[in-house]
């Protein structure tokens, strides 16, 4: 029995196709999520430039946009090598059952990404693990199991690539190659589809058709997503406190303190700038406020500082945010006071949030209550 | 499968060199802030979705293609593929947001999952299978158009 007599899209040219797809997919989503986590968690010396400004707004969109790209070509690669899971015998040599043994977590882990990725940008966690470290975890294990994947197959592949690469003893009616075309239509397709019904909670022109994607960059308080609200966040009472100070300290020759009146008699500065989250949507807004470079002058901060930015936030993973030296003496980052020219609604700040440029949103830290300059 | 795909060719071990390194960075990390709890967690999403996909989904897609696409005319199987293959994905991508776990996780915020998601649905698969019939239909005047110039229908042959 060939190949062909089977179906005509359970064939290697339909699996390498689908698969070179999915390598690249894969490969993007890797290296822009690495990205995001080593914005978030620096290492390895990596610090988290300040320009171009709108990096960290282009790889998340991109990340979460190929992902769900990814889903349709995964189901149908998947479907292209079904098969292959009931080949007998199951293994032939050593050789053969590493590689099969390592298509587990290849499967498994792409299973996984899309799933875990799909559900989060939703805020949808029905497991019990911390979420991000399990993803970067996944992450690693999958890339590699890839690369071990695209060595295995990479002669078949280069072989199946090829424009006629029907072996020379197989007969195929006509109907076959259409049929594997067609097929592959359909999931690049399908794969279109969900891209540009969802791609547009990042890419504007795009915005009304955003149809399944969870957030729309015009939709929210002042007109934007709200990350957390001030009422989840449990700081309502002391954001809206009339005894708010911000407060200026660390690593300085003279501690600050201002009240909201005072900040706002400081020089404002004005910068458009994206927040941008790592669920994928985005959106640029005009913000007010002042630098955060003057008030580390006016504290007499050494001119290479970094800062910690302290929120009211009682708790969370995200109630300090670390501004590096590039980003603390960029001309455009904020301790904004207003957006759009109104002063910020509390769920986006108020009365004084940090905002500057390449950062992920969640370190764009609102109901700042101090700066502690390193 | 000739046994050459099944040797310790260059390409498998050039793989090996690369990939495994990769996998001991994130296997590393479980190493250094390991929580059982979080990996029975883990564990049981991580198999449970090879599992759901092998066991269910694809059993259920043979299915679909026995009982459904095999009976139909030949010239629609493809659209009718693809039309179905477009609605299970949208239904899956936009699962989370049709089911509202988003909003019920956080009802404060307004600005999340913010749309009639059922209407949305609807909306995107009406288009899906728009496309399709626009294929079907292109398909149908091809074939008559080849039948009227003698030749045989490309799309006549069970594949």
């Amino acid at each position: 029995m060939t190949p062909v007599a089977v179906s005509p899209v359970h064939d290697e040219r339909v699996a390498a196709r689908l698969g070179l797809a999915l390598g690249v997919t894969f490969t993007i989503c890797f290296l822009t999520g690495l990205y995001s986590h080593l914005a978030q968690h620096p290492a390895w010396g990596f610090v988290l430039p300040a320009r171009p400004v709108g990096l960290y707004r282009l790889t998340q969109g991109v990340h979460v946009a190929t992902g769900i790209a990814s889903i349709p070509l995964l189901f149908a690669k998947l479907w292209s090598v079904y098969p292959q899971l009931f080949q007998w015998p199951p293994v032939r040599s050593v050789a053969h059952a590493v590689e099969r043994l390592l298509v587990f977590p290849l499967v498994a882990g792409a299973i996984f990404l899309l799933f875990t990725g799909l559900a989060n940008i939703h805020l949808w966690y029905p497991w019990h693990f911390d979420f991000p470290r399990m993803h970067y975890r996944a992450a690693w294990i999958t890339i590699g199991a890839l690369a071990v994947h695209v060595g295995a197959k990479w002669t078949t592949t280069r072989h199946a690539l090829r424009r006629d690469s029907t072996p020379a003893d197989v007969t195929e009616p006509a109907a076959a190659a259409v049929d594997r075309r067609q097929f592959l239509w359909t999931a690049f397709g399908a794969s279109a589809l969900v891209t540009v019904f969802g791609i547009g909670e990042t890419f504007r022109p795009l915005t009304r058709l955003a149809l399944l994607s969870p957030r729309r960059p015009d939709t929210g308080t002042q007109g934007f997503p709200v990350n957390a609200t001030a009422q989840d966040s449990g700081v309502i009472s002391l954001a809206q406190s009339p005894d708010y100070r911000l407060v200026v300290s660390g690593n300085v020759a003279r501690e600050l303190s201002f009240t909201l009146d005072e900040l706002r008699a400081l020089p404002q500065h004005s910068a458009t700038l994206p927040i941008s989250c790592v669920e994928g949507w985005s959106v640029s807004k005009r913000w007010t406020g002042v630098r955060m470079r003057d008030l580390l002058a006016m504290a007499g901060a050494a001119s290479h500082a970094s800062a910690r930015v302290e929120s009211f936030q009682p708790s969370g993973s995200y109630r300090t945010a670390d501004v590096d030296h590039f980003q603390a003496h960029d001309p455009d980052t904020l301790l904004a006071l207003q957006v759009d020219g109104e002063p910020l609604a509390l769920d986006h700040g108020f009365p004084c949030r940090l905002i500057a440029p390449n950062r992920p949103g969640v370190m764009q830290t609102k109901w700042v209550k101090a700066v502690v300059v390193r | 499968m000739n046994d050459r795909s099944t040797s310790w060719r260059p390409g498998l071990i050039v793989g090996l060199a690369i990939g495994l390194p990769l996998m001991a960075v994130g296997i590393a990390d479980f190493a250094t802030h390991f929580d059982s709890a979080e990996f029975r967690s883990f564990a049981r999403f991580y198999v449970g979705g090879d599992i759901l996909h092998d066991a269910i989904v694809a059993p259920v897609a043979a299915l679909v293609g026995l009982f459904v696409l095999r009976r139909v005319p030949t010239i629609t199987r493809a659209p009718l593929r693809a039309a179905l293959f477009a609605t299970a994905i949208t239904i899956a991508v936009a699962w989370p947001a049709l089911r509202g776990y988003g909003r019920a996780r956080v009802p404060h915020n307004a600005s999340v999952q913010p749309l009639d998601y059922t209407t949305a649905v609807a909306t995107v698969v009406a288009v899906a299978w728009a496309a399709s019939a626009l294929w079907l239909g292109v398909a149908v005047v091809r074939r008559r158009r080849r039948s009227r110039e003698g030749s045989q229908p490309v799309l006549s042959n069970d594949s």
